[in-house]
C-alpha cells in the first residue's frame, strides 16, 4: 500500500479519569482536525459537490461566453457569505473537479479554478471581518490587471472600474463595511437585500476581474475588444449578481428557518 | 453542456501514472503561454494531437469542442487580425480609422498573430480533456495527493466526487417537484423564467445539502477523521521506466522552450 505522511501526533492531557482501584490516569486523545479556517470539512466537501453539480446546469444564455452561464457562477458570490474564507478551498476543490469533468465552461483553461477561488476568498475574508486581507487581495487582483502592458492601452482602465472599484470601496470604508456585515448577520429584513447585493458584488468582482486578467494574459486582447464590449459585460455581471442576491437571501433565510447552523454568525469565532 | 469522462481504457497514455500526466499538462500549458509565434504553437498543437491519437481517443469530442469555442475563436481572430499593429500590409480594406486603431490594411503579422492566439486557445482547451479521458478520477486524486497536495484538500475533492450522484439525484427530485408547481426548466423559456427556475432549484438544493453535511460531519468524527494514524490508500501509484522517460522528456522540452524564449525565439 502506498502511504501518506505520518500526521503529527497530538497527545494531550485530557480530563483526568478515575479508574476503579487506581489513581488519576492520562488518556490519549487527539484534536478534532475536521475543520479548515474554522469551517467543517464536511460542509466544504458538500459545497464542492454542489459546485460541481451546478457547473453542469446551464442557467442563463450569454452570447459570446461559450454558451451559458452555469449555476456555479451564482454560487461563487454567495460562497464567501456562507462559508467565510474557507469558501476559497471549497470553490477551488469544486472548480478543479468541475474543470476536469466539464472543461468547456472554463475559458481560462487549466487555471480556471483560480477565478472562483479568488471570488470565494475575497468575499469570505470580508465576511469574516478580515477586511485588510480582503482589501489586499482585491488590490492585488486589480493590480494584476494593470501589470499587463495590454492594459495600458486607451480606455483599458475602465474594465476593472464598474464592480471592482465598488467592491474595494465597500471593503475599505468602515461604516459601509460594518453595515453590510451587520445586515447579513442580523438578517434585517429591510436592509438584507441590499447588503447581500453588495456582498455578491465583492465576490463576483474578484472572480470576474481574475478571469478577465487571465484571458488578457493568454490571448492578448486589445482595447478594441474590451472597451466596446464593456457595457455588455457589465450587463452580464449585473444579471449574475442579481441572481446571486436572490439565491443568497433565500439561502440565509432558509438556513435560519430550517434551524441549521447560521454560518455567518459563527465566522468570527 | 457536455462532459468528459474516461474514454481510453487500453492505451499507452492510460498506463502512465497520473502524476506524469499532470506534469505533461503543466509543461504544455506553460509552453503554449510562452510562445506567440504561430510555428511554435502549431508544433505544440501537433504534439497534443499526436498524444490524443496515441491515446486512441475518439475525434467526436474534438469536434464538439471546436464547435463550442468557435464563437470565442472568431472574436479573438477578428480582434487580432484587424487591430494587431503589423507592418506588412496585405489587403487594403478602407481608409485608416485612428479612433479605433485600425490602419486600413490587413497585415501579415495580424493574421499570423490572430491564428496563433486561436491555436493557443485550442491547445489550452484540449490538453485537459486529454488527461481526463485517459485517467480514472480516483487515480487523478491519488496523483494530486502524491504531488503533496494537502490531504484535507484532496479529501474534499474525493468526497465531493462521491457525493455527486446523491446531489444529482436530489437536484432531479427538486426539479420534478418544481415542475409540479408550474416552474419551467424548458431551455427555450424566457430569461425571467430561467432566472426563477434557477432560484427555485438552487435554494432547496443548498439547504438540503447543508442538512446532509451534519450527518457527514458526525460520520467523519465517529471515524476519527484527522486521528494521528498512518494513512494508507486502496490504489497504488508507482512510476514505471516509461513514466520517468516521459517526465524527463517533458522537462527537457520545457528547458529548451524557456531557453529559446530567453534567446528571443518564438515571439513576434
Amino acid at each position: 500500500m502506498a502511504d501518506q505522511e505520518q500526521p503529527k501526533t497530538e497527545l494531550e492531557s485530557s480530563t483526568p479519569l478515575e479508574q476503579p482501584g487506581s489513581t488519576v490516569t492520562q488518556v490519549r486523545t487527539y484534536k478534532a482536525k475536521g475543520r479548515i479556517v474554522g469551517m467543517s470539512i464536511a460542509v466544504l466537501a458538500i459545497w464542492a459537490a454542489l459546485y460541481i453539480v451546478a457547473s453542469a446546469i446551464p442557467a442563463l444564455p450569454v452570447p459570446g461566453m461559450a454558451g451559458m452561464i452555469t449555476l456555479n457562477a451564482i454560487m461563487t458570490a454567495i460562497s464567501g457569505m456562507i462559508l467565510g474564507p474557507a469558501a476559497a478551498i471549497a470553490n477551488a476543490a469544486g472548480g478543479i473537479v468541475s474543470m476536469i469533468l466539464f472543461p468547456y465552461g472554463f475559458s481560462a483553461g487549466p487555471l480556471g479554478f483560480l477565478t472562483v477561488t479568488m471570488g470565494g476568498l475575497v468575499a469570505g475574508l470580508f465576511m469574516a471581518n478580515k477586511w485588510v486581507l480582503a482589501a489586499i487581495a482585491e488590490i492585488l487582483i486589480i493590480g494584476s490587471w494593470f501589470v499587463n502592458p495590454q492594459s495600458w492601452q486607451t480606455g483599458m482602465w475602465m474594465v476593472p472600474l464598474p464592480y471592482s472599484a465598488i467592491a474595494l470601496l465597500v471593503i475599505v470604508i468602515k461604516p459601509v463595511r460594518d453595515w453590510v456585515r451587520n445586515a447579513i448577520i442580523t438578517q434585517n429584513k429591510k436592509t438584507m437585500w441590499l447588503a447581500v447585493f453588495m456582498m455578491c458584488i465583492i465576490g463576483h468582482a474578484a472572480e470576474f476581474l481574475t478571469t478577465n486578467t487571465m484571458v488578457n494574459w493568454m490571448f492578448n486582447l486589445s482595447w478594441q475588444y474590451w472597451v466596446p464590449t464593456l457595457p455588455y459585460w457589465i450587463m452580464v455581471d449585473t444579471v449574475v449578481i442579481l441572481a446571486s442576491t436572490i439565491v443568497g437571501v433565500g439561502v440565509l433565510v432558509g438556513l435560519k428557518k430550517a434551524r441549521l447552523p447560521l454560518f455567518p454568525t459563527t465566522l468570527e469565532k | 453542456m457536455f462532459s468528459v469522462s474516461l474514454k481510453s481504457l487500453n492505451s499507452p497514455l492510460q498506463k502512465l501514472d497520473g502524476r506524469t500526466k499532470l506534469i505533461f499538462l503543466a509543461v504544455i500549458f506553460i509552453l503554449v503561454l510562452l510562445f506567440t509565434d504561430l510555428l511554435y504553437i502549431t508544433a505544440l498543437l501537433a504534439l497534443v494531437l499526436a498524444a490524443w491519437f496515441i491515446a486512441k481517443l475518439p475525434t467526436q469530442p474534438l469536434k464538439e469542442m471546436m464547435q463550442f469555442f468557435l464563437w470565442i475563436a472568431v472574436i479573438i481572430l477578428i480582434v487580432q487580425v484587424f487591430f494587431y499593429p503589423g507592418t506588412t500590409n496585405l489587403v487594403h480594406i478602407s481608409k485608416p480609422v485612428p479612433a479605433i486603431g485600425f490602419s486600413g490594411y490587413l497585415t501579415l503579422e495580424g493574421i499570423l498573430f490572430g491564428l496563433a492566439m486561436v491555436l493557443r486557445l485550442v491547445v489550452i482547451m484540449i490538453v485537459a480533456p486529454l488527461m481526463v479521458m485517459t485517467t480514472p478520477l480516483p487515480e487523478l486524486m491519488l496523483a494530486l495527493v502524491k504531488l503533496k497536495i494537502p490531504y484535507k484538500f484532496a479529501f474534499i475533492m474525493t468526497t465531493a466526487l462521491s457525493l455527486l450522484p446523491s446531489i444529482q439525484n436530489r437536484s432531479a427530485i427538486i426539479q420534478q417537484a418544481q415542475l409540479c408547481r408550474g416552474i419551467s426548466y424548458d431551455s427555450g423559456g424566457k430569461f425571467i423564467t430561467k432566472l426563477k427556475a434557477s432560484v427555485s432549484l438552487l435554494i432547496p438544493l443548498i439547504l438540503g445539502a447543508f442538512r446532509d453535511s451534519q450527518t457527514l460531519e458526525v460520520a467523519m468524527n465517529s471515524r476519527a477523521f484527522g486521528a494521528p494514524i498512518k494513512r494508507t490508500f486502496l490504489l497504488e501509484s508507482r512510476f514505471t521506466p516509461v513514466d520517468i522517460l516521459v517526465i524527463a522528456g517533458a522537462f527537457m522540452l520545457l528547458t529548451v522552450g524557456v531557453m529559446l524564449r530567453i534567446q528571443g525565439f518564438g515571439v513576434y
